[in-house]
């Protein structure tokens, strides 16, 4: 059996001092090497490369709410502009509109007040006819009469008389009646 | 651990099995029990520290041996005269730190260390990514540092020690980090050896550890606090035990820290060995066509042991480090009233 001449024999287990001390110089001063060289700068180039994609993403993220403002306000813009052109348009018809009727009435109602007055014109030299014809035929008729019968009437009598047949005549009465009031 | 045991339990079948070819084969026996102590004897000499570094010339049986230079200072006058070896065998040795010598050679493990301290400084300094005008590394060498740096910031120290005061202790851990699995993967390497498979250097680091963690706590807690902390914030009568419970209690955490990188990268190193010299121990050259698989499998096991024991090490060292961290703030909230100490306790010993 040689197990207890091997553990008798080994070496392992031993702890040097030195070592020990050498081992803490050593670890000491890799750590105050690399700390300087290399963990400093790697660790700020880390945390700078960190830094900077939070803060892109940061950006990006208000970027992009601020494009969908801009948006937002572009269509809301757009609607109100064609809102607005569609308001216009109708106005603008409702007016013309309005102005061509009231235009068309205007004319309407000239036109008619024209024919109005050519009407009353009409009847006014008509009625002015009628009445002439009247008289003139009634002094046809006195003259017939005073030549028929030959004999001087009394005026205002016979006249009376006329007048009184004129107005069994057909269709003399308004006639009659207007040269009355007149 | 588990692998020493997987280590020993081999040795220990060896040697039932040398007995045994022994007892059946008596004229075997000398040569035999030769041959096993020869190979045990090869493999201790590999995985100790010794003061001189061993080039070994390969096919053959020779080695060139460098004498590395051995310092002593001597505390008193004459303290560190040779004196003959008192465990009766041949030659001298120096008195030890009792008789008021301090040994500081230069010993294989220590080069190693060198070596491996500087391989380390000159592969970040050439490979990691420090221009400050490129913020994103480029190539294999400068992401995966960044990967590894980014880890132990991240998942070790922001995890374990908590946001506010995590970046303050990450150079320590990162130098820890990136020290040992240097020193690890050193090893695998030939003619190279595992610094970190002597217990003097995983001591020296987990003194450091050890340090480090007391300023912290100190730190965080200031002197009274860190003192009223050892008191384990029970009833005064009760300090006469809990004092020596808790002051026992933060030696134990860097002894655990010594013991388990030591042991899983010598554990590691004797397993490979081993099944190569089960190779010359059975004498037959067929063996090689088990043991030399069985080795390399053992060998990518290394390789993953080598990162696996710098997480591990660095991750307790983050874990007792925010232990301390937060006894400046568990002090100020539950005082003395419950058991004050239970927070870091339960969370240690479950590792």
């Amino acid at each position: 059996m040689f197990l207890p001449s091997v553990l008798a024999a080994s070496s392992f287990v031993e702890v040097r001092p030195g070592l020990i001390f050498w081992t803490i110089v050593t670890f000491v001063l890799v750590m105050l090497v690399l700390r300087a060289k290399a963990w400093g700068p790697i660790l700020s180039l880390v945390e700078e490369r960190e830094k900077q994609i939070s803060n892109a993403i940061e950006s990006a993220k208000r970027e992009r709410a601020e494009a969908e403002k801009l948006l937002a306000d572009q269509k809301t813009a757009i609607a109100e502009a064609r809102r607005e052109a569609a308001e216009m348009m109708r106005r603008n018809t409702a007016e013309m509109e309005k102005f061509r009727d009231e235009l068309m009435a205007k004319s309407r109602k000239e036109a008619e007040e024209l024919k109005l007055s050519a009407r009353r014109e009409i009847d006014d030299q008509k009625a002015k006819a009628i009445a002439e014809v009247r008289a003139m035929a009634v002094d046809l008729a006195m003259d017939v009469a005073s030549k028929l019968i030959n004999e001087r009437m009394d005026d205002s009598k016979h006249r009376q008389l006329a007048e009184q047949f004129v107005q069994g005549l057909p269709g003399a009465t308004s006639a009659t009646a207007t040269r009355r009031s007149a | 651990m588990r692998k020493a045991m997987v280590l020993f339990a081999c040795l220990f079948a060896g040697s039932v099995w040398a007995s045994d070819q022994a007892g059946e084969h008596g004229y075997a026996n000398e040569d035999k029990d030769a041959e096993g102590e020869d190979v045990a004897g090869y493999i201790l000499h590999h995985v100790s520290d010794s003061n001189e570094y061993e080039f070994e010339i390969p096919l053959s049986n020779n080695h060139i041996p460098i004498h590395l230079p051995r310092i002593f200072i001597p505390l008193h006058e004459g303290a560190c005269a040779p004196v003959a070896d008192p465990h009766g065998g041949h030659g001298e040795v120096y008195p030890g730190l009792g008789a008021g010598c301090v040994d500081l050679s230069i010993t294989k493990h220590t080069v190693m260390m060198w070596l491996a301290a500087l391989i380390l400084i000159g592969s970040l300094l050439i490979w990691s990514n420090r221009d400050k005008t490129k913020l994103v590394p480029r190539g294999t060498a400068a992401n995966l540092f960044e990967m590894l740096v980014l880890f132990v910031r991240d998942e070790l120290a922001i995890k374990n020690i908590g946001k506010e005061e995590g970046p303050r202790y990450v150079p320590y851990l990162l130098t820890a980090f990136f020290f040992i699995l240097f020193m690890n993967l050193l090893g695998l390497f030939p003619w190279m050896a595992s610094a970190t498979g002597n217990i003097a250097v995983t001591c020296g680091l987990a003194l450091c550890t050890f340090f480090v963690t007391q300023v912290a706590g100190i730190r965080a807690a200031g002197v009274g606090g860190y003192l009223k902390h050892l008191t384990g914030g029970v009833a005064p009568w009760l300090w006469p035990i809990m004092i020596p419970v808790e002051f026992l209690g933060l030696f134990t955490k860097p002894f655990a820290l010594t013991i388990r990188l030591f042991a899983n990268m010598l554990a590691g190193h004797i397993v490979i060995f081993f099944l190569l010299g089960l190779i010359f121990m059975l004498r037959n050259p067929a063996v090689a066509l088990v043991s030399v698989p069985f080795a390399f499998g053992i060998y990518l096991l290394e390789l993953f042991v080598a990162f696996v024991q710098a997480y591990v090490f660095t991750m307790l060292s983050a874990l007792f480090i925010g232990m301390s961290v937060a006894m400046g703030h568990h002090h100020d909230d539950h005082g003395h009233a419950e058991g004050g100490a239970s927070h870091d306790h339960g969370k240690a010993h479950h590792i």
